[in-house]
């Protein structure tokens, strides 16, 4: 569309193609409001005023580009700057990039635990699987969310969320190790073992 | 023919994540990567864990992140959006400010010079109303 067309276009039509083109992801961002403020009634409030933010600034996006990625970036700014101002916004680790790689010991797990950690997550009940991403620090929940759930490629992500393209391969790094802890104990208290010596149903 | 740089196995396991992520270009050392995975079994096969690890992880999440909206949630956006639009609910204050300043000056041929300066102020401001 030249730009020509766009300054002709009456604000009733502009607002008519924002509601046709933008409310379709209405259920997907709310979902992933519930993951980034944890509750219903905040949830709502963030995606209608990620709508209105989007509205205001609707002039400025261009058609043709992604417009989900768009929506999701102005609801990640939007918690990060109006949801989250009474908390302490985190402090990155000095040098969140790198270190990862270096400090974590990496081996390799036997065929048994590979096994029993794959069944532990199958038989895992949704609940468990929404508390442990409750559980798990905010831009590591943010990173996976966006990742595995709505398919962002981490390069989109770091524009979702302005940060460096490094730190979101960190935080995707570390956020799934972290949920996979989180349900491996969920797994264990529910008489799975991911552990390697213990096979599943080994109950004493 | 060119030299490829031997790496241990941590180097490889630590950069799992540019390989689920389709960007190995991106790691430290992308060749020598892909050609220690040609050679060590047990790496293939924690590339392999972890490849189907992260494919149930997202299948599982997938599954469990589908809430749907309120019902009305979309009326609720779409009344919002048409009163932002139409500026119902905004109260609109004009405050306008003019002054003007006329001067006479009458030399001792008895010319007149007259000037006059004109200042003028607008300032508008909106008041959003609150709905409670």
């Amino acid at each position: 569309m030249a730009s020509k067309d766009l300054v002709l276009e009456s604000a009733t039509d502009r607002n008519d193609r924002f509601e046709r083109d933008a409310l379709v992801f209405m259920d997907q961002l709310y979902a992933a409001a519930l993951r980034y403020t944890k509750n219903p009634e905040d949830a709502r409030d963030l995606v209608q005023d990620t709508y209105l933010k989007a509205f205001n600034s609707f002039h400025q996006f261009e058609e043709g580009t992604n417009l989900r990625a768009w929506l999701y970036r102005v609801l990640t700014t939007t918690f990060i700057n109006t949801y989250r101002k009474d908390q302490r916004r985190p402090q990155l680790a000095s040098g969140e990039l790198e270190d990862w790689q270096l400090a974590e010991a990496q081996s390799h797990t036997s065929d048994l635990g590979k096994s029993a950690e794959v069944e532990a997550l199958e038989n895992l009940p949704d609940s468990d699987i929404k508390r442990a991403l409750q559980e798990i620090p905010e831009e590591f929940r943010i990173a996976v969310y966006l990742a595995d759930v709505e398919g962002f490629s981490y390069k989109e992500i770091a524009d979702i969320v302005e940060v460096p393209a490094g730190t979101v391969m960190s935080r995707l790094h570390r956020g799934r190790k972290l949920l996979r802890e989180k349900l491996a104990d969920y797994a264990k208290e529910l008489g799975y073992s991911t552990q390697d010596k213990k096979g599943k149903g080994e109950k004493s | 023919m060119s030299f490829i740089e031997e790496i241990p196995c941590f180097e490889v396991l630590s950069s799992v994540v540019f390989i689920i992520e389709g960007a190995i270009d991106e790691a430290h050392n992308p060749q020598a990567i892909a050609s220690h995975l040609d050679t060590c079994l047990a790496c293939r096969s924690e590339v392999e864990h972890e490849q189907a690890m992260h494919s149930l992880l997202q299948d599982v999440l997938r599954r469990t992140c589908d809430e749907k909206a309120p019902v009305d949630l979309q009326q609720s956006i779409h009344e919002a959006l048409l009163r932002q639009a139409t500026g119902v609910g905004i109260t609109e204050v004009v405050t306008q400010f003019s002054m003007t300043e006329i001067s006479i000056e009458i030399d001792e041929f008895g010319n007149v010079e007259h000037s006059e300066i004109q200042i003028e102020q607008t300032h508008i401001q909106h008041i959003i109303e609150e709905d409670k």
